[in-house]
């Protein structure tokens, strides 16, 4: 927690910091983005997919906040909204204690966020030089040729890739752990104060992905960022976290400390996707599954609380109310009805044996 | 001394330059014996084109009743003269230059009226593409011989009309091809990166989308070729495209006709002309589709 303190303090030390440590860098205010499914002939849509709705958070300075949760759940679309790259259907960001599009705008904000993407080779031009992808975004921004190669080769340095041997190089030369250094160098390149990692590391080895894991940590270190680190490997996510979010079928199932999350799940269903885990002590191996059946059509959820067709300890109540976040445990807050006082479920005052 | 120099750095980690994208085409296309083939048979058709005032033997509008119709082989006449007694090697040397003309023409300015629309089509996307597209469609709905001999009897004949009816024909299927490969380019991570950058649409257009979207539409277009120059055969032979005296090689195998039972080798020489021609084009295309898979 000291640790995260000095962070917060090093980041803020950042002249383009305005809020100071203690003014989160990104609060997120009802998010919602609903995907139109199946259109009629007059292009209107029936069904829509839920895919992000009404989320709430914030991230500290300086901090690496954890996203987890089954597929489907709107990880990535959360992080496409982040980004700006999809449009919200309503809810609000604010950066760093500016809302994004009224107070600052969309492209100040986007040179200060950015992001790496799972697929390290979809997401390198293939035509364009490793040099010349990441010189790209500093370009645009209005550095000269020079100056944004110059940077190029020093954060090819900064990623562990020698810029004589790799900048001239095509993306289709480099493995896949190179290409994905390639991809945050890029990332980088705009000094970001936020680097948003959507799988980042989910698709290389094992030692590929421990060594890059390694490496954000440093660049971290180094640059003053603020990371939002989204994935479904939850041992990764408890190495590299700060505070971890557990998303279910869009909404915000738990969010709190990772260490505290991990040990004490509050919800039922952070409890359930933690138990999924394998455990590496042959006696803590898990017997029960966990859970049972898929996670119900985003088209149409469930009504009131989105987990309680899975729930173990669903009540009546839980299929009529829409539990909101409430504090919970040491460090949580917890969307779930059990751990709200006046819900009428019926397990109210004996939590902790979720 | 010579160990001394090898302890230079350089040698230890050599500085690695990779050869371009187009050197790596150029060198698979070198290996291809096939396609080097074509390529260099398209080449001499071009240079005949050319230089055809040099090269052909004969006036190939001077003719002779006396000589009509000679056999391939006739002295003086080494292919045989054609129904008005004019050198057929001639005639055939200088009709590769309206041939290939009416083939290349229509061809390029439907690569670029259709990369434009369709790329436009496929970057934008949502409604404006359902508009460009399905406007397209409509276009598919005649056989493309039927509508190039619609568009040119409406236009009324003449080789203008029939590059503008020949470029009209070309451009739906080009800008299909344009579109669907825009489509794949821009749901890329690539694009979605330039865009978080703050790069603006032509930025993106022009810096990742260009470069990825107009070698598969210029390996498409080129396969075109061949069937442009055997459209505007058609058209001349109907009397829509290329007027006579003039020579070009559907027309002539129009004229020619008449004498297919009386010297049908004769007959027969610029439908060759035309067979080599677009059985050359396609095959170059076909090689440099290979040629330009990066991963080949």
């Amino acid at each position: 927690m000291t640790e995260l303190a000095d962070m917060q303090q090093s980041v803020a030390r950042d002249p383009r910091d305005r809020g100071g440590p203690r003014q989160p860098l990104l609060s997120v205010r009802g998010l919602v983005k609903h995907f139109p499914v199946g259109k009629n002939l007059f292009g209107r849509s029936r069904n829509v997919v839920r895919a992000v709705d009404d989320v709430d958070f914030e991230l500290l300075k300086g901090e690496t906040l954890g996203i987890v949760g089954e597929s489907g759940c709107g990880k990535s679309t959360t992080a496409r909204l982040l980004m700006n790259l999809i449009e919200p259907d309503a809810g609000e960001i604010i950066f760093d204690g500016e809302v994004v599009g009224h107070d600052i705008s969309l492209r100040d904000y986007r040179r200060q966020v950015q992001m790496v993407f799972q697929d390290s080779y979809a997401s390198l031009n293939p035509r364009l030089t490793i040099e010349d992808s990441i010189a790209f975004a500093p370009r645009v921004h209005g550095v000269s040729r020079r100056e944004a190669v110059g940077r190029a080769h020093d954060l090819l340095a900064r990623v562990g890739l020698e810029p004589h041997r790799f900048a001239g190089r095509y993306p289709h030369e480099l493995s896949g752990g190179q290409r994905q250094r390639v991809n945050i160098a890029r990332a980088l390149a705009l000094e970001p104060r936020l680097v948003i990692l959507d799988e980042a590391v989910s698709a290389l080895d094992k030692s590929v992905e421990a060594q890059v894991l390694n490496l954000l940590l440093d660049l971290k270190d180094a640059f003053g960022l603020t990371y939002i680190f989204i994935s479904h490997d939850l041992n990764v996510v408890r190495f590299i976290s700060d505070r971890v979010m557990v998303m279910y079928l869009g909404k915000v199932a738990e969010i709190g400390d990772a260490e505290s999350v991990f040990a004490q799940p509050q919800h039922p269903y952070s409890a359930a996707l933690l138990a999924s885990m394998p455990a590496m002590d042959p006696d803590a191996r898990t017997e029960q599954a966990p859970l049972y059946g898929d996670p119900p059509n985003p088209i149409d959820p469930p009504p009131g609380c989105r987990f309680h067709t899975r729930c173990r300890f669903a009540d009546p109540v839980c299929s009529q109310t829409v539990p909101s976040l409430t504090p919970a445990g040491e460090t949580q807050q917890v969307a779930c009805l059990m751990r709200q006082y006046g819900s009428g479920h019926s397990c109210i005052g004996l939590e902790g044996r979720a | 001394m010579a160990v001394g120099a090898l302890d230079n750095k350089n040698v230890i980690a050599p500085i690695q330059v990779s050869d371009g994208y187009w050197k790596g085409v150029l060198r698979r296309l070198m290996r291809d014996p096939v396609t080097m083939g074509a390529l260099i048979v398209i080449l001499l058709l071009v240079l005949m084109a050319i230089f055809a005032p040099y090269l052909a033997p004969a006036d190939p509008f001077k003719s002779s009743m006396l000589r009509r119709l000679r056999p391939i082989g006739t002295p003086g006449f080494p292919l045989g003269a054609d129904e008005l007694g004019r050198d057929m090697l001639s005639r055939l040397i200088f009709g590769a230059r309206l041939s290939l003309f009416m083939g290349v023409t229509p061809v390029l300015m439907a690569f670029v009226i259709g990369s434009g629309l369709g790329i436009f089509a496929g970057y934008v996307g949502g409604a404006l593409n359902t508009a460009i597209m399905r406007t397209i469609d409509v276009f598919y709905a005649f056989p493309s011989v039927l509508l190039a001999v619609a568009l040119s009897g409406a236009l009324g004949a003449g080789i203008f009309n029939a590059l503008v009816s020949l470029t009209i024909v070309f451009i739906p299927p080009i800008t299909r091809v344009a579109e669907s490969v825009t489509t794949q380019v821009r749901n890329r991570d690539y694009v979605e990166a330039a865009r978080a950058s703050g790069a603006s649409g032509l930025t993106i257009v022009r810096v990742h989308v260009l470069g990825n979207v107009l070698s598969p539409i210029f390996v498409y277009a080129t396969s075109l070729v061949s069937v442009s120059m055997i459209l505007a055969s058609g058209l001349s032979f109907l009397g829509l495209g290329v007027r006579p005296p003039e020579p070009e090689w559907g027309l002539m195998l129009n004229t020619l006709r008449t004498a297919i039972y009386v010297n049908p080798l004769v007959a027969a020489l610029p439908g060759v002309m035309i067979f080599i021609t677009s059985i050359s084009f396609n095959m170059f295309s076909d090689g440099l589709r290979s040629a330009m898979d990066v991963r080949a």
